[in-house]
């Protein structure tokens, strides 16, 4: 309820967060599932343990929830990620997914190459990125990627181009056009964006 | 079934707007303009060709001619055309509305469906509503909506996470809700609803993620689905037409395509096929009228043998039952996105043996005018084409073909207008040179599922214009170049006046008859919209947004402005 009375006073970015908080799965117990979570993606600090693994604490619902079916499906190749969701219910997955989406977006600290991080700007205005991406931050479908993990949004970006990604055809076809220094140079660019 | 529990929205809706009825409560006294005909009924809305005083279709009138019959603004006075009021909305985005006025209410919508009602005389809002979006939507080309439709007291709207809202049009009180599809899948909804005789019709969006199009007529008291016509037959195959509508060859692989059938069986149910804009209604036939989008995946035909029926075709089916009537393809087995978008107009036209019979017009995005028997939905004759065609059908590849027109190219979703006394049809089109780029995926279950790429060829100009084109010949009788690609609509009025915006927010009124132009104004954001016109207390409107557009990325804004002549 409490997520119509502020979407009465709030400007439109908003609007779409709080109606992700407002999804009621509150029927799947999720709570042994995240003990597992938690080990690699960090408890209620969000803070993951490794640099490899991404941020998922005030990631996109939406988003987060679809990556769990591609995992589950296929689509997005990953060892230790399809072993996770193996088992995973769409409603457990939705759970899953609300329950990250609306912690807090956690800080961390990259290590940025800020001469390749420069030169990343302008590959991102060549890449047209922001067409989806907009500021960065997210939107539903469209992943959240300022501050996000760099070693990780780098693989991530590999794998797209490498075909191992399979989850966004089109963004396959869109890495493809980058070489492997640009991908870093976005990547350094993108971590190291803090929200504004 | 509508899925919708009255309880809970109910009180949903009495929370959200709570708080807006006591603050504006002074504007709410405006809705005494509604008088005694606080009620749009049937008969209104069959004579709305002839009321000059309400916009009460998204297209003017159920044969979608947008054509207003008032003179009191024409090739004279236009001139001195001056805004009356400006609105601005809550929402900086893309604006793509059509204002519906009702006896000096005007209801707008904008980018993720608020609707707002205003004092048509003054601009003055007297009620806002904004869509409780559900938190999965999946939609191509921004987050749009083209308007409402208004019957006896209510309105309707359909939202972008797929469903179909009925509201008190006096309050903008939600009364009932009723979903269309799963957003999950790739359904949403931004085109406006048209209602007839008590059915609230609507297409959906969604051939870019594999969905099944459909139209559907809900029952507007309940908001309960009285008929679903698919637009992908279950036997999709067709007659394996290897030319299109205009005669050439689109170089199809039949053999290839019959092999691939007989491995995988029709691929009716994630073949797309979207329907963008509203059915024309013929009331004495009892028929309606609509145009179905491109098949998915857009670009890969190797994942769907066979002609995609009724993907890119124009289609009747009978008002009552949703039944299939007739259907004409343009395009078989499409691989360019170079689809059936634009409203169908409905007019009487000279068949080729110069007869005058019922017609149906459309504008497609290959950028010709196609003429059409209203009866059989058989092609008469298309029109010269309005923009630059090259090197078609060249199939897609991997490193791309160029070919004209782009994807984005021809009418788009843009409405048309006719001005019958002319014989005259006005289409704004773009050109927007394109390679197309093919490389095949498996379907992705509500994910973007083009099947390739489309890549604009920076170095090559763009452009956009006008044309108007004798639909009894196919003739091309004027047009005016602009400097953009055009996409929004255009309105045509018995002052002997087309209007038309666009994306570098010029607003302009041209002679309807020799296509000079007339009038301009700056509107400081695309004028991406279609425009409309109205006239309260004895004194004539044209309205139109301002706010830009996603697609095209040109300038987005907020306004909606209403012009009138100066005394
Ligand atoms: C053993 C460590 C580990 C465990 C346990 C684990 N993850 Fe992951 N997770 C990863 C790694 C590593 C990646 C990056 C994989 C890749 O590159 O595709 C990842 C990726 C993800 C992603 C994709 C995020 C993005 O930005 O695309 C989601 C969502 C996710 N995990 C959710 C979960 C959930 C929910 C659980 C518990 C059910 C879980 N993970 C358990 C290590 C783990
Ligand atoms: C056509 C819209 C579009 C464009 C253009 C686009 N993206 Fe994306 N991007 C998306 C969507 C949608 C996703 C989520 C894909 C999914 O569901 O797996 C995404 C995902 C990503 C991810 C994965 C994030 C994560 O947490 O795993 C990265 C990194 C990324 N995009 C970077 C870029 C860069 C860099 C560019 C420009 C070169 C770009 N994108 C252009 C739509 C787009």
């Amino acid at each position: 309820m409490i997520s119509f009375v502020r979407l009465q006073f709030v400007g439109l970015a908003a609007c779409i967060f709080f109606s992700t908080a407002s999804i009621s799965s509150d029927a799947v117990d999720i709570k042994d599932k995240l003990v597992l979570c938690e080990s690699c993606h960090g408890g209620e600090d969000g803070m993951p343990v490794n640099a490899d693994t991404p941020i998922l604490a005030g990631q996109e619902y939406y988003y987060l929830y679809v990556q769990l079916k591609d995992y589950k499906a296929g689509r997005r190749a990953n060892p230790i990620m399809s072993g996770m969701t193996a088992a995973l219910s769409k409603d457990e997955m939705k759970a899953l997914a609300e329950y990250y989406s609306s912690m807090e977006w956690t800080k961390i600290q990259p290590e940025i190459d800020q001469e390749l991080a420069d030169k990343g700007g302008s590959a991102l205005g060549a890449g047209q990125c922001s067409q989806c991406h907009s500021k960065y931050q997210g939107d539903s479908r469209v992943p959240r990627l300022a501050g996000q993990q760099l070693p990780y949004m780098l693989q991530t970006m590999k794998d797209f181009k490498n075909k191992v990604r399979l989850n966004s055809p089109a963004k396959g076809s869109l890495m493809d056009s980058f070489s492997d220094e640009d991908l870093a140079a976005m990547a350094n660019y993108l971590s190291g964006l803090q929200q504004p | 079934m509508p899925v919708f529990d009255k309880k809970r929205l109910c009180l949903a809706v009495g929370l959200v707007f709570g708080a807006a009825f006591t603050a504006h409560a002074q504007e709410v006294e405006n809705a005494s303009n509604f008088g005694d005909m606080n009620t749009v009924s049937q008969d209104m809305l069959n004579r709305a060709g002839n009321d000059g005083n309400n916009f009460l279709h998204t297209n003017g009138n159920y044969e979608q001619t947008r054509y207003y019959p008032s003179k009191q603004i024409n090739t004279q006075n236009v001139k001195d055309l001056r805004p009356a009021w400006i609105f601005q909305t809550e929402i900086v985005e893309s604006l793509e509305t059509t204002p519906i006025v009702v006896n000096g209410i005007m209801y707008i919508t904008t980018s993720f469906n608020h609707i707002y009602a205003l004092n048509a005389a003054t601009g003055e809002q007297i009620w806002h509503f904004k869509h409780k979006m559900g938190p999965i939507t999946t939609y191509c080309c921004g987050p749009n909506n083209r308007g409402v439709a208004v019957y006896e007291d209510m309105l309707f709207m359909g939202t972008l996470d797929a469903k179909m809202l009925g509201l008190d049009a006096k309050t903008g009180k939600l009364i009932w809700e009723t979903e269309l599809g799963d957003p999950e899948l790739g359904y949403s909804e931004t085109m406006a609803p048209t209602v007839v005789n008590g059915k609230v019709l609507i297409g959906t969006n969604g051939g870019e993620y594999g969905i099944r199009g459909f139209v559907k007529a809900l029952d507007y008291k309940s908001g309960e689905v009285l008929w679903t016509f698919h637009t992908t037959a279950e036997d999709s195959t067709g007659v394996w037409a290897t030319h299109d509508a205009t005669g050439r060859d689109m170089l199809r692989d039949i053999d290839a395509e019959k092999a691939k059938l007989a491995e995988m069986g029709d691929p009716y149910k994630t073949l797309g096929g979207g329907v963008w804009q509203n059915p024309a209604v013929d009331l004495d036939a009892n028929r309606i009228y609509f145009v179905v989008g491109n098949p998915s995946p857009d670009l890969d035909g190797s994942l769907r043998p066979g002609d995609n029926l009724y993907t890119n075709s124009l289609v009747s089916v009978d008002l009552d039952s949703g039944e299939y009537v007739c259907h004409y393809q343009y395009i078989a087995h499409d691989v360019w996105d170079l689809d059936a978008v634009s409203p169908p107009i409905l007019v009487d036209v000279k068949n080729n043996d110069g007869d005058m019979v019922p017609g149906v017009l459309h504008g497609g995005k290959t950028g010709h005018v196609y003429v059409h028997n209203r009866d059989d939905c058989s092609l008469i004759r298309f029109s010269e084409a309005m923009v630059p065609q090259e090197n078609m059908w060249v199939l897609p590849t991997k490193d791309g073909e160029r070919m004209l027109p782009g994807a984005n190219g021809g009418v788009e979703w843009s409405p048309m207008t006719v001005d019958e006394k002319l014989g005259l049809t006005y289409a704004i089109n773009l050109h927007q040179p394109m390679t197309y780029h093919v490389e095949s995926s498996p379907y992705p279950e509500g994910k973007l599922w083009l099947g390739g790429a489309f890549k604009v060829i920076p170095e090559e100009q763009q452009w956009g214009n006008i044309t108007a084109v004798d639909y009894h010949t196919g003739k091309i009788r004027w047009k005016v170049k602009t400097q953009q690609p055009m996409i929004g609509g255009i309105l045509a009025t018995a002052g002997g006046l087309v209007f038309a915006g666009e994306g570098n927010g010029m607003f302009k009124a041209y002679d309807s008859e020799t296509g000079s132009q007339l009038w301009r104004f700056q509107a400081g954001a695309g004028v991406n919209a279609p425009p409309a016109s109205y006239s309260v207390d004895g004194q004539q409107y044209i309205v139109v947004g301002a706010g830009g557009n996603t697609q095209l990325n040109y300038k987005r804004g907020n306004n909606i402005i209403a012009f009138t002549v100066s005394d």
